[in-house]
């Protein structure tokens, strides 16, 4: 066999060992989803107490305590933004800097930048604490009481970040305008005015559907790949970090594919490109 | 589940209790406990149950000895239903365990006592949580109020001799013997009907064990909990006197006469 046969043959092998785990890896993240799905529809008035305080729980601590990060973001984000816009645009150019800055932070920097925020708090959080439970049998003991793991670690999991992160969202694109709003004072305070209604120009009612199936869809992206990640340690301390590492990364990586995919979807075919 | 074909080529794995082997057991009738049908289980290639038929009756016990790492504790995860078989199955009072929920099970009246040979205790919840935790999540099923819950919960720590002073201690502020207590008592609190125990008394002090061999006598004595416990200790074994097995090579090997000790470890007098 020649050198260029081996090379190709070896490609080949490669590819499809890939190929292999790429759908490995799906059907293992459907199956999480599923299976906490269905169990979260099981019968069980007690479990649906336990697992409805420790959603509300998940969801203080996805939402609530991210809001002094969120704020510190947002508002240097939008002051930022606006800056720029005024060095660009300059004094005659308000108006559409204020409306730059609230398609611009409303559409797609709030969604992407508040699932980046959640992926880095409570993602790592989530992937790691199931993780640390792989390792000390904490998911068999959960099973051995007759407590469904996907019902008691996934579900609530996945419900929080999914609810935390059109809320968290909504607060970071308020804290951004405010941003761009004492950065525009600081540079002229005259122009407030002007700025404002290009800011309210900025809104409109069609962003609100797309705003809403994209937060919805990144939160549950966060919830549900960090949690995949996390039952995927095995009995070694050391895949801990390993393990929450990569649900950092992956479901980085499938909001901003997933943003992207919304945002062309969204105005290339239904609004076909009419929204100024 | 498949019927019995001609004997296998190794021991008699399939236990039928005789009273005499066991007289404390009131029961009469021979109803069905934990069965295990043609069960394989394999870590990446490596053997551990291989065609595994195993038996017992509703409110018998047993004992699984074996060297280390023979796969003691995988026998104990999969007959608990805590993880499934490659192939076979196993049944709980003849329910197949596969397609269920582990809920689904305690709705079924199967319910399962586990005590790992380390850990399990859920670290973010304080020891009475730990215990009252599947009583909660249960409560509609075993129809509890909240009066009878942590009155059953408080129960079970006291069998398990864990003093009110750690009660609202988490897990990892605890000696890794009231941890084993604790991991008794949260067993016993949801009142099993299967109880499974890992190396029951592996690094604890003579009073701790003496605790836990009086509760496993119990337990044995129970008609209605069926108990599966792996150790390779002779003074548990003397003092269970039930049947006992030994694991090797991924097959039960039974362990005939009336002490369920093996000759290995049998001590000497």
């Amino acid at each position: 066999m020649t050198d260029q046969s081996k090379a190709g043959e070896s490609l080949l092998t490669g590819l499809g060992g890939s190929a292999l785990h790429a759908y490995r890896v799906a059907g293992a993240l459907l199956l999480t989803l599923v299976s906490a799905w269905k169990s979260s529809r099981a019968p069980g008035e007690g479990a649906r107490e336990v697992c409805r305080a420790l959603t509300v729980r998940q969801i203080f601590y996805t939402s609530f305590q991210a809001l002094s990060m969120i704020s510190i973001v947002a508002l240097f984000v939008g002051a930022t933004l606006t800056a720029q816009s005024e060095i660009l645009g300059g004094p005659l150019q308000r108006e559409t800097t204020g409306r730059v800055l609230v398609t611009v932070v409303v559409r797609e920097l709030a969604p992407l930048i508040t699932a980046i925020i959640v992926a880095g708090r409570s993602g790592t959080a989530i992937a790691t604490e199931i993780g640390v439970m792989r390792v000390n049998s904490e998911i068999l003991a959960l099973a051995s009481l007759g407590i469904d793991p996907p019902r008691f670690i996934v579900w609530p999991r996945v419900v929080s970040t999914t609810v935390s992160v059109p809320l968290l969202t909504i607060y970071f694109s308020t804290m951004a305008v405010l941003g761009g709003f004492i950065a525009l004072f600081f540079i002229d305070s005259h122009a407030v005015a002007e700025w404002r209604s290009g800011a309210v120009l900025g809104l409109s009612v069609i962003d609100l559907p797309l705003v809403l199936v994209k937060t919805v869809g990144l939160g549950a992206i966060v919830g549900w790949v960090c949690s995949y990640y996390g039952f995927e340690v095995g009995s070694s301390p050391t895949e801990v970090p390993q393990k929450a590492s990569r649900a950092v990364v992956q479901s980085l990586i499938a909001c901003i594919i997933y943003n992207a995919v919304i945002t062309m979807v969204f105005y290339g075919l239904l609004v076909g490109g009419r929204l100024q | 589940m498949n019927p019995p074909e001609a004997p296998a080529p190794y021991d008699l794995v399939r236990v039928e209790l005789t009273d005499s082997q066991r007289p404390s057991k009131k029961r009469k009738e021979r109803e069905p406990g934990l069965t295990l049908d043609r069960v394989d289980f394999d870590y990446h290639g490596h053997v551990i149950l291989s065609g595994m038929d195993f038996e017992l009756h509703r409110g018998d016990s047993a004992v699984i000895t074996g060297q280390n790492g023979c796969g003691k504790s995988t026998l104990l995860y999969v007959a608990a239903g805590l993880i499934p078989p490659k192939r076979g199955a196993v049944l709980h009072a003849g329910h197949p365990l596969g397609a269920l929920f582990p809920s689904a099970r305690v709705q079924r009246g199967l319910r399962v006592g586990f005590v790992f040979q380390e850990g399990g205790l859920l670290a973010n919840l304080d020891v009475l949580s730990n215990v009252s935790l599947a009583l909660r999540y249960h409560y509609d099923v075993l129809d509890l109020d909240e009066g009878a819950l942590s009155a059953r919960a408080e129960a079970a720590l006291e069998t398990a001799q864990v003093s009110r002073n750690d009660w609202h201690r988490q897990p990892a502020h605890l000696s890794f013997g009231i941890r084993k207590r604790l991991a008794l008592a949260r067993a016993l609190a949801i009142q099993p009907n299967f109880f499974f125990f890992d190396d029951p008394d592996v690094g604890l002090d003579p009073r701790t064990a003496q605790v836990t061999h009086q509760i496993l006598c119990t337990l044995r004595d129970d008609p209605e909990v069926t108990l599966l416990v792996a150790t390779n200790r002779p003074q548990l074994i003397e003092r269970l006197e039930v049947p006992g097995f030994s694991l090797h090579g991924g097959h039960l090997a039974s362990h005939s006469g009336k002490s369920s000790l093996p000759p290995s470890t049998r001590p000497q007098r």
